[in-house]
Parts: C-alpha cells; sequence; structure tokens
C-alpha cells in the first residue's frame, strides 16, 4: 500500500514537472504557480443536484432578449465543442488534457441573444450555490456548458448532467449541478466569493483568496 | 465587629472561591462540546485533504458487458439488461437515449450503456454515513438553526480557552511557563503569515 502511494505520488510528480517545462499558445506557462498535476478530477463536495439528464432545466435569464428555460435535448440541438481543457483547482491540483463536450457560453449567448448591457454570467448550480464571471473571460469556445467528460457523461461527484467549464479561472468558477446562466450587468459575488476567496480567481496571478 | 481575618486572606479565600466556580463551568462547558468538537475536529481533518480523497462519499466505477441479444432491444429493455448485468438495484428514476447510447439514472447509481459495444459503465457512489454528516454541519450546509448552534460552539470554545489558561496555573502561572506556551501558539499563526507573505 505504501508503495503504491509512494508510486502515485512519483508518476505525479514526473507530471508536474513535465508540465512546469511547458507553456501556452499565450505565452504563460502551461501549470500556474503552486500547482500540482493530478490525472482525474478530485469531486471537492457540494451540494448535488438533479443529475437525471430529462429533468435538467436550465434557466437563462437576466439582460437577455429571451428569456428561455433549456432541456437537454435543448442543448444538444445547439453546436456542440470538443475540447481539450487544463483544469486548475484553489487547492492546488491540475488536471491537464482533460477532454470535455459541451456548448460554449458563446453559442448560447448567440442563441438567446445577451444584451449589450451584461458584463458578468451568474452561474448557478444547485442548492443555491452560485459563481460570477466576467464575460470578458468566458470568450473563446472552450469555456463551456459541458454534459461529458472524458469520453462519459459526467458522473455525478463531477457535476451530472451539467456543469460549467471555465478552464483559465480557479475550477470553483465552474459550477457543477448548473441550473441558471443569469446574465447581469453589475457583478454579484457567489458563493465562495462572499467567503474569502478571490472573486476574479485566475491561476496564473494566484488569485486564490480576497485581500483584505 | 471587625473580622478576625487578615485583608490578603480574605482575597485568597475569594480567588479561590472564583477559581472553584471556574474548574466547574470549565468540566462542564467541556463535556458538553466532546461531541461537536469530534463532529469538527474529524470533519475538519476530512475536509482539509478534500484534494486527495472525497470525505462525503465512497465512489465506484466498473464495467460490465451484457450478453447477446441487446442490439435488438428498445431502451426500456436495454435499461432493464443493464441494471440486471450491474447487479444494480430499483427501477431507473430516468433513461435518456442517444444515439449511440443510453443513459440511465436509478437512485444509486448511473449506468451508460454503448449500444454498439453492450457495455455498460457502471458509476455509483455511497454516503461516508458519519463523514458525511459531520462535513455537512461543519460546513453549515444545512443553515438555520445551525448557524447559532456554530456560533454558541464558538463562543463557548473560547470560553474554554481562556479559562483554561487558570485553571491549573502550575508555580508561577502566566507569569511563567504559561505565558512562553501562550506566546508559542500565537505565534504559530502570526508566523505562519508573516512568513508565507499572507492573504
Amino acid at each position: 500500500m505504501v508503495v503504491a502511494l509512494g508510486a502515485h505520488r512519483w508518476i505525479d510528480d514526473e507530471a508536474t514537472a513535465n508540465a512546469k517545462r511547458q507553456k501556452r499558445a499565450d505565452g504563460r506557462m502551461r501549470l500556474p504557480p503552486g500547482q500540482r498535476v493530478l490525472s482525474k478530477f478530485r469531486p471537492m463536495g457540494g451540494t448535488p443536484g438533479d443529475p437525471r439528464p430529462n429533468h435538467l432545466r436550465l434557466r437563462i435569464y437576466g439582460e437577455v432578449d429571451e428569456p428561455t428555460t433549456m432541456t437537454m435535448r435543448d442543448l444538444l440541438a445547439l453546436e456542440q465543442h470538443d475540447a481539450q481543457v487544463d483544469v486548475h483547482c484553489v487547492t492546488g491540483w491540475s488536471v491537464l488534457g482533460a477532454e470535455v463536450r459541451g456548448v460554449s457560453i458563446e453559442t448560447i449567448r448567440r442563441a438567446v441573444g445577451v444584451s449589450e448591457r451584461a458584463n458578468y454570467v451568474i452561474f448557478e448550480g444547485a442548492a443555491g450555490y452560485t459563481a460570477n464571471v466576467p464575460l470578458d473571460d468566458l470568450r473563446g469556445p472552450n469555456n463551456l456548458l459541458a454534459y461529458r467528460l472524458d469520453g462519459a457523461p459526467l458522473s455525478v461527484e463531477n457535476g451530472a448532467p451539467l456543469r460549467a467549464m471555465v478552464p483559465d479561472l480557479y475550477f470553483w468558477k465552474s459550477a457543477k449541478w448548473v441550473t441558471g446562466l443569469r446574465f447581469v450587468a453589475r457583478d454579484r459575488p457567489g458563493y465562495w466569493e462572499t467567503r474569502g476567496y478571490h472573486n476574479h480567481a485566475d491561476p496564473w496571478e494566484e488569485e486564490r483568496h480576497a485581500l483584505f | 465587629m471587625p473580622s478576625s481575618r487578615p485583608p490578603e486572606q480574605g482575597a485568597r479565600s475569594v480567588f479561590l472561591r472564583w477559581r472553584r466556580w471556574l474548574r466547574a463551568a470549565h468540566r462542564d462547558v467541556g463535556y458538553m462540546l466532546v461531541g461537536l468538537t469530534f463532529v469538527y475536529a474529524l470533519s475538519g481533518l476530512a475536509v482539509n485533504h478534500i484534494a486527495d480523497w472525497d470525505p462525503n462519499f465512497d465512489a465506484y466505477e466498473r464495467t460490465v458487458q451484457l450478453s447477446a441479444g441487446y442490439p435488438a432491444m428498445d431502451d426500456s429493455a436495454l435499461a432493464a439488461a443493464a441494471l440486471s448485468a450491474a447487479g444494480v438495484d430499483g427501477p431507473p428514476t430516468d433513461t435518456f437515449g442517444l444515439d449511440d447510447e443510453l443513459q440511465v439514472t436509478t437512485s444509486s447509481a448511473e449506468l451508460t450503456v454503448s449500444r454498439a459495444s453492450g457495455e455498460v459503465l457502471v458509476r455509483g457512489r455511497s454516503p461516508r454515513l458519519l463523514l458525511r454528516v459531520s462535513n455537512w454541519l461543519h460546513l453549515n450546509r444545512g443553515k438555520r438553526a445551525w448557524t447559532f448552534i456554530a456560533d454558541a460552539y464558538a463562543i463557548l470554545l473560547l470560553g474554554l480557552a481562556v479559562s483554561g489558561m487558570f485553571m491549573l496555573p502550575g508555580r508561577r502561572g502566566l507569569r511563567g511557563r504559561g505565558a512562553v506556551l501562550v506566546a508559542l501558539g500565537v505565534s504559530i499563526p502570526v508566523l505562519y503569515v508573516t512568513l508565507s507573505g499572507g492573504p
């Protein structure tokens, strides 16, 4: 057992060392400071929502032309996007190259007609969880509402049936068990942001906790 | 009629009586807080290492293979066959069909059936009974009245810490080794924040 744990740590450490030598296309290091590489997502808790795909009712409202509620079938009818993403948890682990499939936030924005007044989106999850993200941080197709991870539907602990995927911010911004997208003009700090965590959460700036 | 006891003896008597009350209060509050301390301490250990394990659930994942005949099954029969092959009890609470797979949800597990290969991915989890409840309380997921209980616990813990300093003071109490130990305890978070650069 001890040997197995030791080997696991060694493999992780080698992956971390490799990642520290790599750079992203935007010139930043692939692995943000203070992170180590793991091979799989850690669940990290939270109050699970209803995992049943047929029961998904995604409410999209706020500063939009047409407030709407989408089912999983509605989402599947939109343009689908496959991506390989690196995610970074504020507790210090990162997973590199996770394969996800979903609908990009940009596609959602086009589908519902987001107003020019909107500057932020509030991801709403099960049991009242919220996470606020500036719309400027959601440009690019890799910012998704994801329903598949590594070739299989999301597991319950990873947010089934639908979770946000905002790879370039700490992972708490990628709300699990998403039930709503609220587009707002003014920022509204979310669950962790009102509990001492950083409002923006850039891993490369180590924006882990709020300054006070 | 003037007291026959010298003044310093009277003061000492008051001090001893006060300490007796302090000990009684410390003891009784300590007894009362044992349960909550276990809840918070065990949950604290568990949640502190949440990046290394799931402190709430024991998750499993495995695959099973359907026997021949599955390509001709409709979704309902395919779900039943998958549940049977996986040994998962209970009727499906949801079945969601896609072109190439069928997702079957029950109250305890989720199954993903490949229509092409007949392979079934079975995932489920069982709650870690005591830890899940402890974590739920510790993280105040329940809200409402638990906020008051947690606040009261914190205040009583402060009382225990302060009263503890005067319980069995030793030869010189806070003027001797006690002061060194209190300073050591206070210096741990102060030094950590200072040396780590703080928040």
